[in-house]
């Protein structure tokens, strides 16, 4: 597999990037199909984990802000999509895919998945609690109904997406750091 | 001229992706996901269509026509003084999967695998065994969202069958909901059955929601009691869809004739 993948880089150039976003898009692709299904061991009282925010993680750990920002603006959109445009998902998004850059995770915190699974779990709480802000702005819902229902949604998503976290992260992960280790040659 | 060069060569294949990856999410955004759930309802057909949990339904069922029957019995004495009633003609709903749930958490939604190929519209309304579920929000050819009574968003006007007082209805996560009362001081009861009422512009009147579980009467501004929605929403595998037409629910009146271009939607009123 390794080899034929060196071998086609080898000789097609173009092939390299090509298939380095291929292989991107399909996992967004498939963090987005998996959002509405509620496969037994990942619902916790009719809650799953959120995919996207782990997958705006695992991207930005090791990318610089604005490409983080990029990524967690592109995932908030379709996200909207699947469910509804206002409030919108781009905004926590944005904000998790910039604090995960800012937090320099190669710098000072040791490489290993229970490491990202706390950062998924420290973000998915701040994300469910920046869409409760937005929530109580709107209005239309009581303010007391909200935060109730943020503290149980925050706790439930936040313990499972850091559980699932390493699914996501370690197969993409290595992917790309493949990919840097190929194009620094 | 030669640094915009540079630049294009440096740079112009990440902007080209980035430019393509962003329309396409916008692209998403403005479709509401159209292309996504198609692709998900072809995903997950092979896992479709299995038997729900007869028992289950079957209380459900129980629950469902004893509900109907005191509305009914209930409204029986109004419909003796009026002459030209006759029982409306059934509509014929389509039945669809559920085949996922909501993207996110904030959302109480369902998706079927059935669309506007089978005649589902926005505005359609979505029962099944138990009493009502929701109103489809969105369709694509094979697939379509549904609102469910439980989202806090969605807002019906519902009635106790057995007084007659009304109030209007919100989501509460689950499968409870609460009622806010017009009146100050509603004659309602643990275990009333509560069905939507005729000022529900969304609904047919008529359709069995729930029982009421507790009564709040000191609540300010309104009264509240929680209702316990008695279709199974959070098992549903089944839903029948049902055009948004009057005769749903209730038996419709002959005297004064009601013209057949009436049939149209009621206007959508933003939950």
């Amino acid at each position: 597999m390794n080899m034929a993948l060196e071998d086609l880089f080898d000789r097609h150039p173009i092939s390299r990037p090509l298939v380095n976003w291929g292989v991107t898009v399909i996992s967004v692709l498939m963090c987005l199909l998996v959002l509405p299904m509620r496969l037994p061991g990942m619902e916790l009282a009719g809650i799953g984990p959120n995919w996207l925010l782990i997958w705006v993680v695992a991207w930005s750990v090791k990318r610089t802000m604005f490409q983080g920002a990029l990524a967690g603006l592109i995932l908030g959109l379709l996200q909207d999509g699947m469910t509804s445009p206002s409030p919108t998902h781009a905004l926590s998004l944005t904000l998790i895919g910039v604090l995960t850059a800012r937090l320099q995770k190669q710098r000072y915190i040791e490489e290993d998945f229970i490491s990202v699974a706390l950062i998924v779990f420290g973000m998915a709480v701040l994300a469910e609690t920046v869409t409760a802000i937005q929530f109580s702005l709107q209005g239309g819902r009581s303010l007391m109904e909200i935060w109730t229902y943020h503290q149980f949604v925050a706790l439930s998503s936040a313990i499972l997406s850091s559980l699932w976290a390493p699914v996501v992260y370690f197969p993409l992960n290595r992917w790309w750091e493949r990919m840097g280790l190929i194009e620094q040659v | 001229m030669y640094a915009l060069r540079r630049w294009w060569e440096r740079y112009g294949i990440q902007t080209a992706l980035v430019t393509a990856a962003l329309s396409t999410a916008l692209f998403v955004r403005q479709t509401q996901g159209g292309m996504l759930l198609e692709t998900y309802q072809l995903i997950t057909r092979p896992f479709q269509g299995n038997p729900a949990q007869q028992d289950r339904l079957a209380t459900a069922q129980a629950q469902e026509l004893q509900q109907r029957l005191i509305e009914l019995e209930s409204r029986n004495q109004r419909l003796e003084e009026l002459l030209g009633f006759v029982s409306a003609k059934k509509t014929k709903g389509v039945t669809a999967p559920v085949i996922g749930r909501s993207a996110d958490h904030w959302w109480q939604q369902v998706i079927l695998g059935r669309g506007n190929q089978d005649g589902i519209q926005v505005g359609s309304i979505v029962l099944s065994p138990g009493g009502l579920v929701g109103r489809i929000s969105n369709v694509t050819a094979h697939t379509s969202q549904v609102l469910l009574l439980s989202d806090p968003s969605s807002r019906v006007g519902v009635t106790i069958s057995r007084s007659r007082f009304m109030g209007f209805l919100r989501g509460k996560a689950a499968n409870r909901a609460v009622m806010e009362f017009f009146e100050k001081v509603p004659d309602v009861r643990r275990g009333d059955v509560v069905s939507t009422s005729s000022f529900s512009q969304l609904f047919p009147a008529g359709i069995p929601i729930g029982r009421i579980e507790s009564v709040d009467l000191n609540k300010s501004p309104a009264p509240e009691a929680v209702i316990e929605l008695t279709a199974p929403i959070n098992y549903l595998e089944w839903a029948t869809v049902y055009p948004n037409s009057a005769n749903l629910g209730e038996p419709q009146l002959i005297s004064p004739p009601v013209p057949t271009a009436d049939e149209t939607p009621a206007p959508k009123a933003t939950p």
